[in-house]
């Protein structure tokens, strides 16, 4: 049997103690940054445990005050729902934006066009919930008079999500490798038939990461609907006008944890890891679908 | 300004021809004839051009952000950086195949196929001829036959190079450019190359850019030298190794400098 190496064995011992220290280092720093994951898993299951059954996340709140009995339907439905609206408006304008600027990136309309997207990345969404107000909600002046609805919510969401899709596209495109674009080229390829045939599949898991980030960005935010939804504690009918409002879980939990009571409080615990277990669901899914893809893609073209 | 001329039957005439990146001036006033049917070398140091003339031969440098040009090249006497030039077809008549082997993420198949599915070829029992036909051509066949549905990336690296040949051949160009072929290759894989290239002058007419001046002594038939951005000299390629014109020329092949 051959004897197993240990690299360190021969070190001085100045080198053995950095050896140690920077291993250390590294634990630590791996240490602090899963802390708060746990942390917060631990934290929402400690409070919100009585509140978990599987009927939480299959009926609607019911009791006085509402949510003090039944469970967070509504919510899950109403995420969906913005998270649906939002998608389908930034997938596609953030696909589209991202192949512009990687393909004219040396142009000064691709640069000025990058630079408002970044800045847009920057804008704090309780702006562009007030924003989203006064085109989308409000029922005087400009705009659209949808009132307090899902799909004034949804497309304000979207306009958020906007940018993300966009940026990550555009660097998913650039980590295309030049001689794979160039090899399509060669080829007789015009340059469209090789961003579809080519370049995006090449990228596609790159631009689903960014979906991710923005749909997950979307599932937390609340700012922007305390403006342009509030909050339902039933499943909507319509998506727009007096009745268009939809719930959101991450509506539930800022209103519930605002109420003086104790029960809500757990109940705000519960949807809380309900919430991150979801978001963890989702990253993992789309982890596992662009691994497989690879595989895939590996093994069969 | 060519000896052997009126044995040869030009392909691509190069005129007058500069190239620049934007305020840099890679070549100056290149000219230079590729003959039909034969392989031409193209040598020289590191920056001193010649992969910029080879990728303005199937336009490649448009892409390239500031990239322009001054002269005259045509292919088969048709001017190739005319305004009404679609160059597209342009690089479907003059074929490229890189330094890296730079396979896509597809199957054996689907690799060769590509030029051919881009041009609208759909009937699978033709895609599957001209792809045995072109395996065969790049001397790959007898390894893949098995495993066509495999990705590329199985291949060796010697193997993912002739597959980038293979695929190039599909589309049935006239010219094929070869960017340093061999130069990410083992010596058994080049001397495959190398070997597959004397098959393929028969039919096709081959430019290749090498850093390797025995690998240029080997296979070509005539030899141009490069030197800091313009054409040194260009003659039949034993003249070239044995008995330059120009004593630039011998300096390199002698080893002197590059």
């Amino acid at each position: 049997m051959a004897e197993t190496v240990r690299p360190e064995k021969g070190l001085s011992p100045f080198r053995k103690v950095r050896n140690l220290l920077l291993g250390s280092l590294t634990a630590i720093a791996f240490v602090l940054a899963v802390t708060p994951l746990l942390a917060i898993i631990y934290v929402a299951y400690d409070r919100g445990k009585s509140a978990l059954s599987l009927s939480f996340i299959t009926s609607l709140p019911a009791g006085f005050p509402v949510g003090i009995e039944g469970g967070i339907l509504n919510g899950i439905v109403g995420s969906l729902i913005l998270v649906v609206i939002a998608s389908l408006f930034s997938v596609p304008i953030g696909i589209w934006a991202g192949l512009y600027l990687w393909d004219q990136s040396h142009t000064r309309m691709a640069k000025t066009t990058r630079l408002f997207s970044d800045l847009l990345l920057g804008v704090p969404s309780v702006i562009w919930g007030v924003v989203g107000f006064y085109v989308f909600s409000t029922n005087t002046g400009y705009g659209f008079h949808w009132g307090f609805s899902g799909l004034a919510a949804g497309l304000t969401l979207g306009f958020i999500m906007v940018p993300i899709v966009t940026r990550v596209t555009e660097q998913a495109l650039h980590d295309v490798p030049m001689s794979y674009i160039e090899g399509a080229l060669a080829l007789g390829a015009s340059r469209f038939q090789m961003v579809r045939g080519l370049a995006i599949p090449a990228a596609i898991t790159g631009i689903g990461t960014g979906i991710l980030l923005g749909v997950l960005n979307v599932l937390g935010q609340t700012a922007p609907l305390v403006f342009t939804n509030y909050y339902n504690t039933g499943i909507p009918h319509s998506l727009v006008g007096s009745n268009g409002s939809v719930g959101d879980l991450a509506m539930q939990i800022f209103i519930y944890i605002h109420e003086p009571s104790k029960e809500l409080h757990v109940k705000a615990m519960a949807a809380a890891l309900v919430l991150t277990v979801i978001v963890l669901l989702l990253d993992m899914g789309i982890r596992l679908l662009a691994w497989g893809s690879r595989k895939y893609a590996q093994k069969n073209g | 300004m060519d000896p052997a001329s009126d044995t040869l039957v030009p392909k691509i005439v190069v005129k007058n021809f500069s190239a620049f990146y934007g305020s840099v001036q890679a070549l100056h006033n290149v000219d230079f004839a590729i003959c039909e049917r034969k392989i031409t070398a193209m040598i020289g140091p590191s920056g001193c051009g010649k992969s910029t003339f080879l990728r303005s031969l199937n336009r490649m440098n448009d892409f390239v952000p500031g990239f322009r040009v001054e002269g005259s090249v045509t292919l088969d006497g048709q001017e190739l950086y005319a305004p009404s030039v679609n160059p597209v077809l342009i690089r479907q008549r003059v074929g490229m195949v890189f330094q890296k082997p730079n396979p896509f993420q597809m199957s054996i198949f689907e690799n060769v196929a590509y030029g051919l599915r881009i041009q609208g070829v759909k009937s699978r029992s033709v895609l599957s001829d001209i792809v045995e036909k072109s395996l065969r051509a790049a001397a790959l066949w007898d390894e893949v036959k098995d495993r066509l549905n495999g990705g590329a990336f199985s291949l060796s690296g010697g193997q993912q190079q002739r597959l980038c040949i293979a695929r190039a051949l599909a589309v049935e160009p006239e010219v094929i450019l070869l960017d340093e072929p061999a130069s990410a290759l083992d010596p058994i894989s080049t001397a495959r190359i190398e070997e597959l290239m004397q098959d393929l002058k028969d039919r096709y007419t081959i430019a290749i850019v090498t850093h390797n001046m025995q690998q240029a002594a080997r296979v070509s038939d005539r030899t141009a030298f490069f030197l800091d951005g313009t054409l040194v000299e260009v003659n039949e390629t034993t003249k070239i190794f044995t008995n330059p014109e120009d004593s630039r020329t011998e300096d390199y092949i002698t080893g002197r400098f590059g």
